[in-house]
């Protein structure tokens, strides 16, 4: 290149490689700036003419070797200048433009149609064959549906990766345990045999899973003031159990977690806010089982003689201690409906209880059941 | 033409890791700060860098593929595939728990419902790559086969598993000549020779590990003495795994040295001691480089869960002075950040310098024949790579 003194901008000259586009060759041409200074120009091998203005040149982007400079035309797809240096790059004012967006319309209607398919499928089509198929799956296979959904639970709650955490079976604590549920069932058919299951563990929560399983947490057991208060949550874990709501869930999330694994790839940790989603469609969809399950249980405890009342104990006892739930889930979980639920159990008809439902002794053995 | 053959082409490297680190980090960030959104951009980027980074014969090869297209190919396979998994997978997880009273059969079936699916992406992936991939300013192509591609793994892999292994090679050159036959450079078309009976030589050392491992099963049968087994198993077990990477990148060599391009032939020395030894030790540097983030991390997450039990001198107890979101972004950043620098890493220290090694071991041999090849017409491909990207089939390009 040579740099001439004087007035108006130097003379550009330089070796480069043209790709036509049309066959295998490379080009080894002379490239020049047009006398106006306002174009690249060169002669290929077949003695054809090239003359690019330097608005329509771009720089094809992300190229790891910094040797050498490739230029495309912004009409031309293929033909391609490869320049030794990035002398010219100051004369190109367009040379960082990206390439429009061809084919916007078609873009967006899959986009719609892609999130439209997901939420139907998600949304609809999901959870209806979820609740008809529970209807039809046979006690002995949702009985092995909640033990394996026991099992992963124990695994998933161990922090010390050594062993899932344990069940409580104290024998004094476990005959309470008994005598609290009989006192509760004794008055209503139930679909299945109910299994009450202590896990040692000092969340302050419980659950129902497929089969007639209630899982109680140790932290609940100790959270509780009163064994009416205990007796108020198995009540609505019940409620769950006899609308099959756990074989529903499980069946649901079978197809939706596919689904949504389908969505977030495997971009780095893509599996948190798969599951964090998850959580979040669940939360959502049981907020409707969760009044039903309410109900259910006051009309339980008004049978067994326990206040319905105590729920609303309970519910105000979880609020106040929510500030110390260990876990990232408990704030994911229906908060602002639980003023509704109390207000609920508060105006619903209440009963005088005839007897207290477990006798101080038996209540304290409740309390060991994961003492060693 | 004369019988003395121009020199072959050789094939520069010119990527470095610190601009590819670089890149690898900030995309991946954006893909993570976009919920995933960058990634199909992320993906195009990267290629670019490591398309441009190979030069057969001192000419850059270049990637065209576009994001949007990507987006666009995503957006297709999701509307088809959300129905499939979702209700694939709902009735499969109802039927194995009312039929069997397990998930097992569940997760099986479903795999081998999903595998012709894998193939097929893997197939159509590989045809928009082709499809986006030009040197010399020619494009590479693949012809549409991606279901005969599909029908045609099943029924090898069948055979494999079969005959526990013994008919790996055959289906390797199967599959391998499938789809070289149906790829082209410019108007030419490739071709693969040789046989599949070739392959038998890459599998030597997954013989010899076979052997191992059989052996000190019989003396352990026979002797119940588990020293000799623990000495004779460790040397089989690692003998195996550094067989599977010989056997790739043997079976990888032997097959490009018997493709054809009209007269032009490929050569490539790679060595898999090389490959596996980059490949250990990106591995031992992808893993200590994550191992303080996720140290951190673990810490964090023992933190929350016991917030309430421990003793307040404690670091623990410290940490529970912190308000509760703070340490519940925290653990979020330290978890992405986990992920990108394990990618970042892996690209660095183990795609890189793969990638370098077989380019710099690639031979364009007569090369004069290329002169004869033209441009072939651009193949929309209009589903990009859609299926590969929901089903992540794992290629690491």
């Amino acid at each position: 290149m040579q740099i001439r003194v004087g007035s108006g901008p130097p003379r550009f000259e330089t070796a480069g490689h043209f790709l036509s586009g049309t066959h295998a060759q490379v080009d080894p041409v002379h490239v020049t700036v047009t006398e106006d200074n306002t174009a690249l120009t060169w002669v290929d091998a077949q003695g054809e003419t090239h003359l690019w203005p330097f608005p329509i040149i771009r720089e094809v982007p992300d190229q790891s070797g910094r040797d050498i400079l490739v230029l495309r035309n912004h009409y031309d797809s293929v033909q391609r200048l490869i320049l030794p240096n990035r002398d010219i790059i100051p004369r190109l004012p367009n040379h960082a433009q990206v390439a429009p967006l061809a084919n916007r319309g078609r873009l967006i209607a899959w986009a719609f149609a892609a999130v439209a398919s997901v939420a139907l499928i998600i949304g609809v089509l999901v959870p209806r064959m979820a609740d008809q198929l529970a209807l039809f799956i046979p006690p002995k296979g949702e009985r092995a549906l909640g033990e394996t959904t026991l099992g992963q639970i124990r695994s998933a709650l161990d922090d010390t990766g050594l062993a899932p955490i344990a069940i409580c079976n104290q024998a004094a604590g476990q005959k309470a345990l008994g005598l609290l549920t009989d006192t509760l069932t004794y008055h209503v058919d139930l679909p299945f045999e109910l299994s009450v299951v202590v896990l040692d563990h000092p969340m302050v929560n419980a659950f129902a899973l497929p089969g007639g399983y209630v899982v109680l947490f140790d932290g609940l057991i100790n959270a509780a003031q009163t064994p009416q208060e205990l007796a108020a949550v198995m009540a609505h874990e019940i409620g769950h159990v006899v609308s099959r709501d756990p074989t529903r869930h499980a069946l649901r999330s079978a197809g939706s977690i596919g689904v949504l694994g389908l969505l977030f790839g495997d971009f780095a940790g893509g599996a948190a806010v798969l599951f964090l989603t998850e959580r979040l469609i669940n939360a959502s969809y049981s907020q409707a089982a969760e009044e039903r399950a309410d109900i259910f249980a006051h009309e339980l405890m008004r049978l067994a003689k326990i206040p319905p009342l105590a729920l609303a104990d309970m519910f105000r006892r979880l609020e106040q201690d929510d500030g110390g739930t260990p876990g990232i889930l408990a704030h994911l979980s229906s908060h602002p409906q639980v003023r509704d639920r109390i207000r609920a159990a508060e105006q619903t008809q209440q009963v005088q209880p005839d007897f207290p439902v477990l006798d101080a002794q038996s209540w304290r053995a409740l309390q060991q059941i994961c003492a060693p | 033409m004369a019988t003395a053959s121009p020199d072959p082409l050789t094939t520069e490297f010119v990527g470095r890791r610190w601009p590819l680190l670089w890149l690898a980090l900030r995309t991946g960030g954006l893909t993570v700060l976009t919920f995933g959104l960058y990634r199909f951009w992320m993906k195009t980027r990267l290629r670019r860098w490591y398309w441009s980074a190979i030069r057969p014969g001192g000419h850059p090869l270049e990637y065209v593929g576009d994001p949007f297209e990507k987006l666009l190919g995503f957006l297709i396979a999701v509307v088809f595939l959300a129905f499939y998994i979702g209700i694939v997978n709902l009735v499969l997880m109802f039927a194995s728990f009312a039929l069997f009273h397990g998930n097992v059969a569940a997760y099986a079936l479903s795999f081998v419902g999903v595998m012709p699916l894998w193939f097929y992406a893997r197939y159509r992936a590989r045809r928009y790559v082709l499809a986006r991939t030009r040197w010399r300013g020619l494009r590479f192509g693949l012809e549409p086969g991606a279901w005969g591609y599909a029908g045609r793994a099943m029924m090898h892999w069948l055979l494999t598993v079969f005959s526990l292994g013994l008919l790996l090679p055959r289906m390797t050159f199967a599959l391998e000549k499938y789809r070289t036959d149906r790829t082209f450079f410019g108007t030419e078309r490739f071709e693969q020779g040789g046989r599949w009976t070739m392959l038998y030589r890459a599998m030597r050392p997954l013989f010899v590990a076979a052997i191992l491992l059989l052996v000190s099963i019989t003396v352990f049968m026979t002797t119940n003495d588990p020293l000799p087994t623990i000495l004779l198993g460790g040397l089989g077990g690692l003998l195996f795994v550094y067989g599977i990477v010989h056997y790739r990148v043997e079976s990888l060599r032997l097959l490009t040295q018997e493709k054809r391009l009209s007269g032009v032939r490929l050569s490539l020395v790679a060595s898999p001691m090389r490959v596996f030894w980059i490949m250990s030790i990106g591995y031992v540097l992808a893993v200590l480089s994550i191992l303080l983030p996720g140290g951190i991390l673990g810490y964090l997450v023992i933190a929350l869960q016991f917030a309430n039990e421990a003793p307040q001198a404690s670091g623990i107890g410290l940490l529970r002075s912190l308000p509760h979101w703070v340490l519940i972004t925290l653990s979020a950043m330290l978890y992405f950040s986990v992920f990108l620098i394990w990618s970042a890493v892996t690209h660095v220290f183990i795609t890189l310098p793969t990638l370098r090694h077989y380019a710099q071991r690639l031979q364009v041999l007569h090369p004069q024949a290329l002169s004869g090849i033209h441009q072939r017409p651009r193949d929309a491909a209009e589903q990009a790579e859609g299926f590969a990207e929901a089903l992540d089939v794992g290629a690491s390009l």
